[in-house]
């Protein structure tokens, strides 16, 4: 009796813990049903006079879907481009011992920590000559790279799993090895292979520095930086920009939930081949 | 069949070739032209004159660099610490057995995963002068208002805490990751042993943790250091570049004043100072282990 009470009062107490923690978040999903004058007056946490009055001014007089799409585009290319970089640099870390690969894998811890401004810098001149200002390639190639580091060390170990035997086929040329690693190993990986893809997703779409520096005119901003813009043009309009930023956090709520079993290997991938 | 045999050798040189080169296409190449800048008097329209170590040295005398300097060691140094503290409490607490534990994880990683500028949408409403609830709350017992972000140490004060919020999560998750796999039968002897919980915390979790959690507080030093979201997002470096760490410092020289020489100069010592954290801290940690 007295050992099912302590469970029921952890439970408690882990709730509270929950909901001091994720208070801020929760306090913008409530307060984007309501009015800014309301959020200003009201002494409730909870919307008293519920309305969807801010969604419909995002709607009609915003370009918030285009700040989406843009964000969709902008993730899925470097998730793709990412995931199928990582899957070939991290198959040859985890299947061959040549000098080069050790040499990369430490060019991938100074990419890790490489303050991204230092790339930005003449990457931003660099792009500017190319009239490639407000293109989306720069973003999705710097995306890319950004995310190299944690997508191959998290796939080398996915890999790592699968035993050498079923992919070494008795043939041992080079095309052999990769017929094997694509008809074998890959599928074999495939849980691991998505959850590298959603964590790269989420990376991207969340991510506001790169964007804010190449994408700058409306119609190409991402929906982070459409939400700064936003911060700045209507700082007081509390509602519109709660609403925005409720819309905009339902896609990572979303994939966040599809790959949280898979966030414990994630969070000690750095760590175990760093 | 193959019409071309790949000999196998060649193979992961061919895997490796996409990735590499673009690494050296968005890393390599810019870190290049990033020191040959740093050593020009140049614009973003014009790479200018070579000034050789002129904008290292006039960096050395300026007072912004020596702020956002000691700003971004503050930042760092604060939010490893307060995460670090707050996330392994946590992680005990989760590796306690009791129903909903799981879902309780989950809830607990949110303020880590949301999108940085939803999180300071939130953060500017609750720390408003006007309207917001910590105000609101403050008034309730006849206190302030606090103007958090016009104020140079509370907006430090706010820029740190919320990066603390956005960061722990993270080293919750590694920690907790390591204590579910520490093996059981230890903890049944140490108590056959007569240790209390004390004991068994200092001479069996804490050693178990010690690796991931040397490894996890360089990672969060440099994120720290590198962070450019939060603070620009709360209060762009103000006020009075109160809340200015070096990667905004060389931002606001780069694009504010059109400086690419002392922006690129800042971005290049930031990259030094943080190689050589990295490599101290990875000495202690072979030391210790």
């Amino acid at each position: 009796m007295m050992k099912l009470d302590l469970k029921w009062t952890l439970l408690l107490l882990a709730l509270a813990i929950v909901f001091i923690i994720d208070f801020p978040i929760l306090t913008v999903i409530l307060n984007s049903f309501r009015t800014t004058d309301n959020i200003l007056s009201s002494r409730n946490i909870l919307p008293d006079q519920p309305t969807l009055t801010n969604y419909f001014y995002i709607n009609t007089r915003t370009h918030f879907w285009t700040f989406l799409q843009n964000s969709g585009i902008v993730a899925l290319a470097s998730t793709a481009l990412g995931t199928v970089l990582a899957a070939l640099a991290g198959f040859a870390l985890s299947r061959f011992r040549v000098r080069i690969l050790g040499i990369y894998n430490q060019a991938l811890l100074i990419v890790q920590m490489f303050p991204l401004i230092l790339a930005i810098i003449p990457l931003f001149i660099f792009f500017r000559r190319l009239d490639m200002v407000n293109n989306f390639v720069p973003v999705i190639l710097v995306y890319t790279v950004t995310q190299l580091p944690f997508a191959t060390w998290m796939l080398r170990s996915y890999f790592d799993s699968v035993p050498k035997e079923l992919d070494e086929a008795a043939r041992v040329d080079g095309c052999s090895r990769l017929r094997g690693f694509i008809q074998i190993v890959l599928p074999l990986s495939a849980p691991g292979i998505a959850a590298v893809a959603i964590f790269s997703f989420l990376f991207s779409y969340n991510e506001f520095f790169i964007s804010s520096v190449f994408l700058r005119d409306e119609n190409r901003m991402t929906m982070p930086v459409g939400i700064q813009s936003f911060m700045q043009q209507y700082s007081t309009d509390w509602g519109s920009l709660m609403a925005s930023a409720t819309l905009g956090m339902v896609p990572t709520l979303i994939l966040f939930l599809l790959i949280q079993k898979y966030m414990i290997a994630g969070a000690t991938a750095g760590a175990v081949k760093g | 069949v193959p019409i071309h045999r790949l000999p196998l050798e060649r193979l992961p040189y061919l895997l490796l070739l996409p990735s590499l080169t673009l690494v050296c296409l968005i890393e390599l190449y810019p870190f290049l032209t990033g020191v040959s800048y740093s050593l020009h008097k140049g614009t973003l329209l014009n790479t200018g004159a070579f000034v050789a170590l002129d904008n290292y040295v006039r960096l050395f005398n300026s007072p912004d660099f020596y702020n956002s300097l000691s700003f971004s060691f503050f930042f760092a140094l604060f939010n490893v610490v307060f995460s670090y503290l707050i996330g392994l409490g946590l992680a005990l607490f989760l590796n306690l057995d009791f129903p909903g534990r799981g879902l309780c994880r989950v809830l607990l990683l949110i303020p880590w995963i949301v999108p940085a500028v939803v999180s300071i949408v939130s953060w500017k409403w609750l720390i408003a002068d006007r309207g917001g609830l910590v105000n609101i709350m403050l008034a309730a017992f006849g206190v302030g208002p606090i103007y958090f972000l016009s104020q140079s140490g509370w907006a430090m004060v706010a820029v740190v805490v919320i990066k603390i919020w956005r960061s722990f999560p993270f080293m919750m998750l590694s920690l907790l990751a390591q204590l579910q796999v520490i093996d059981r039968t230890l903890y049944e002897a140490g108590k056959l042993d007569g240790a209390n919980h004390w004991q068994l915390f200092w001479h069996i979790t804490l050693p178990h943790l010690k690796n991931i959690s040397i490894v996890q507080a360089i990672l969060m030093v440099i994120w720290s250091i590198n962070d450019f979201e939060t603070p620009f997002l709360l209060t762009q470096g103000g006020p009075s570049n109160a809340t200015e760490n070096l990667i905004l410092l060389s931002y606001r020289y780069t694009f504010g004043r059109n400086d690419i020489g002392r922006g690129s100069a800042v971005a290049i010592l930031t990259l030094i100072l943080l190689m050589v954290l990295a490599t101290l801290m990875l000495r202690q940690q072979r030391r210790i282990a």
